[in-house]
């Protein structure tokens, strides 16, 4: 059991281990050295390699690591560490189970200390929403594949692309494991970053700082946050222009540029006034617009179209080369912004400031 | 509008609550309710917020309130009266579409007559409804007549509840088949080969189901046509197409003659021709059947929507649930006329007259004071075109 658990931290049954085990995380955390040497390299490693690296030996102290890993993730509490963390712990689960798929099917054993399909299909509750397979393959409910697919942005997952029957996705195995990966990564990274206690926090500063260090020496943050219109993709470009001519768009346009704008990390503040160099705007509008669309005032936070639907709503417009390779106008602006050198990248938020601070003279 | 056309309106649509027993949504008192009063300012003010605990029994609400317009939202809540979303506790919320004469493509605005969008509306519903019964295989499925301009569909199935905005975006796009990539539609397949000849690939048409199903069955009626023409007709009809040539019509022609079979099975890696023909099938296939919706009622999980049962204030008329059986024959200008406005006939002062169907028949309106049947009076005073003439 505790080699599963460690193999598979998220699990209930591995939480309900550590819930008996550790009574308590605090002391843990003060007397384990082991275990908080290896949460801090699990974060690490996350960020550095997109894996968790390498088991402790231990299984008890492989499997406390987890726990006290979401701790550290939680103090230095930037989303772009919680989603980098949540697609390693991931990619790292979905690595092992296939070790395990492919060790069951080839020994042939009942014993063996693995997961196995049906195992993930309970512990995810999907054994209802998964029918199958028949000649290699399984069906799901749409109503459990769409939350499953949502971040996977090729277009080969779009529900309009798949050939739906009677309320089924058929999916290869192959499909099914990176679906069941999706659930995984959603389980880690819900409730995700949470308050701390005191208590714990004071003696795990010294841990989240070198995290806090290693995040921005690999400066993932400027990913996503990073306004440089000159990068916008060439639809995004447009919509801009439009808006700040003061023109009216049609709600979709008008939808897909806040939404990008907020996804690039813009507040609120910031993208009314990217809008206001046309004064003719409607500032409470555009207010109301993006709070909403970042989900301030609505359970979701909206992210921007794909490119097919940009396209399908006349959106998408002067396409350029890199436009033909990417599925999603954020994957553009990603992908520019890799490949701009870092000097010449100037956010677009501080020429406001030093404009801000050279007015106040 | 005049204060007596309202308090006539008032009055009438509190007779027609009276009479009228209404069945609210399943788990009423999870949803926030909202309505518009008869107020004379010319923007219209929502009342929201109100969870059923404060309205009271809905019947005797409907009778003491008369509202204009009344609505629920898809969405249930913890906290359904509370004043701001976050509070209300969003727990899930029905699958809503809409379906809108002032949306459809096929509808020319300012010249089809009332009817004729509506009949536009219902032919784009049974489209969504295919999407809906056999694709989604949804099966809590309710139809409703809006009163207004076209159909609600409300989806309550248990396992889709739960989506959020983005999932319902995915659904949106499957039935307006926006996004659909003909490519992602081709499964590829490695097939050994035989003696000396090197593995190729089969690429096989996904017919099993989705858009590839209706590429597929557009293609193949194209197919069987083709074979039904002599050879000049085809080869003509083909090469009407563009880019496609003599060389390829011909390959085309004879891989339909020689491999009907192949083809009919979703091969379309026969010729390298007939690839490409399929492909154009996909975009007829989503101009014929996809479904027109109204994306952001569908996608926006917080939405409040016109009461099954109520009366339409800009319309007079009901708003309708349908029996899945009845939708066929429903001719929602004479079935949603309440029965509280037949029968007698009311004093109306016209100011902007002209053709109105209603109740199985057509009238030709003059401008000025006449006598009209209540309902086609009820239908001028909702829409603002005539008022109640003074007493
Ligand atoms: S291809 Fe995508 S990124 Fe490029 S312009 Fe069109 S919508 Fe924008």
């Amino acid at each position: 059991m505790q080699r599963l658990h460690a193999r598979y931290p998220f699990l209930e049954a591995a939480r309900e281990t550590v819930a008996t085990e550790a009574v308590d995380l605090a002391t843990v955390v003060e007397r384990e050295e082991a275990v908080v040497d290896r949460a801090t390299q699990r974060v690490i490693t996350a960020l550095e390699d997109g894996d968790t690296g390498e088991p402790h030996r231990d299984h008890r102290v492989e499997l406390l690591s987890y726990p006290v890993a979401r701790v550290l993730v939680s103090m230095v509490g930037e989303n772009v560490l919680v989603r980098k963390y949540a697609r390693a712990e991931a990619a790292t689960a979905y690595d092992r189970f296939i070790e395990d798929i492919e060790d069951t099917t080839e020994l042939k054993s009942v014993e063996t200390a693995g997961l196995d399909l049906e195992a993930l299909f309970a512990e995810f509750d999907l054994r209802e929403a998964i029918h199958g397979p028949v000649d290699g393959e399984y069906r799901i409910d749409v109503g459990t594949y769409l939350p499953l697919a949502a971040d996977l942005w090729d277009d080969e997952w779009r529900l309009v692309n798949q050939p739906l029957e009677r309320g089924e996705v058929p999916v290869d195995e192959g499909e099914l494991l990176a679906l069941l990966r999706e659930g995984i990564r959603e389980r880690i990274e819900d409730g995700l970053p949470f308050d701390v206690p005191e208590t714990i926090a004071a003696d795990l500063e010294a841990e989240a700082a070198e995290i806090r260090e290693v995040l921005a020496d690999l400066d993932l943050t400027r990913e996503i946050d990073t306004v440089v219109p000159d990068l916008f993709p060439p639809c995004m470009k447009a919509l801009l222009d439009q808006i700040q001519k003061g023109e009216h768009l049609p709600h979709h346009s008008r939808f897909a540029i806040t939404a990008f704008l907020a996804s690039i990390g813009m507040t609120t503040d910031e993208i009314v006034d990217l809008y206001r160099v046309n004064s003719s705007f409607g500032e409470e509008m555009t207010r109301y617009q993006t709070d909403h669309i970042r989900g301030d005032t609505s359970p979701t936070e909206y992210s921007p179209p794909s490119c097919a639907t940009m396209q399908s709503y006349g959106d998408c417009v002067n396409k350029d080369d890199l436009c033909e390779r990417i599925p999603h106008p954020m994957a553009y602006y990603e992908e520019r912004i890799d490949d701009a050198e870092d000097e010449e990248l100037e956010d677009w938020r501080e020429g406001e400031a030093d404009e801000a601070e050279s007015a106040g003279d | 509008m005049e204060e007596r056309t309202r308090a006539y309106l008032r009055g009438r649509f509190r007779d027609h609550y009276r009479r009228t027993e209404i069945t609210p949504p399943p788990a009423a008192n999870e949803r926030e309710w909202g309505f518009i009063p008869w107020t004379d300012s010319p923007g219209t003010t929502m009342v929201r917020h109100r969870s059923l605990l404060e309205l009271g029994d809905l019947s005797e609400f409907l009778v003491r309130k008369r509202p204009r317009h009344v609505y629920f939202s898809a969405g249930r809540f913890r906290d359904p009266g509370a004043s701001s979303m976050g509070e209300k506790d969003w727990q899930s919320a029905d699958l809503v579409f809409d379906l809108d004469a002032d949306h459809l493509p096929g509808v020319t605005l300012g010249e089809d007559t009332y009817a004729e969008m509506l009949a536009t509306c219902k032919d784009a519903l049974f489209r969504l409804l295919d999407f809906l019964e056999n694709d989604f295989a949804f099966e809590d499925v309710e139809v409703v007549f809006s009163g207004g301009r076209g159909y609600h569909v409300h989806i309550r199935d248990e396992n889709v509840r739960h989506l959020e905005r983005e999932h319902r975006r995915e659904i949106v796009d499957y039935v307006r088949g926006i996004g659909l990539d003909f490519d992602e539609l081709i499964e590829t397949e490695t097939v050994a080969g035989l003696g000396r000849r090197t593995p190729t690939e089969r690429r096989h048409l996904r017919i099993d189901g989705g858009w590839g199903k209706r590429i597929h069955e557009q293609f193949m009626a194209f197919v069987d046509e083709l074979l039904d023409l002599e050879n000049e007709a085809a080869l003509e009809r083909l090469q009407a197409f563009d880019g496609i040539g003599e060389g390829k019509a011909e390959a085309t022609l004879n891989a339909a003659r020689n491999n009907r079979e192949e083809l009919e099975a979703g091969n379309v890696t026969v010729h390298t021709a007939v690839a490409q023909l399929a492909e154009r099938f996909a975009s007829r296939a989503v101009e014929r059947d996809n479904a027109p919706i109204d994306e952001p009622v569908t996608t926006d999980t917080n939405r409040l929507i016109r009461l099954p049962g109520s009366l339409h204030g800009g319309s007079g008329l009901e708003t309708l649930r349908l029996d899945r059986d009845e939708i066929d024959d429903f001719e929602p200008l004479s079935d949603a006329v309440p029965e509280t406005f037949r029968g007698q006939e009311i004093a109306v002062d016209v100011t902007d007259g002209g053709e109105v169907e209603l109740g199985g028949d057509i009238f030709t309106v003059s401008e000025g004071d006449q006598s009209l049947p209540e309902y086609v009076g009820v239908f001028l005073m909702a829409r603002g075109r005539a008022e109640k003439e003074k007493e």
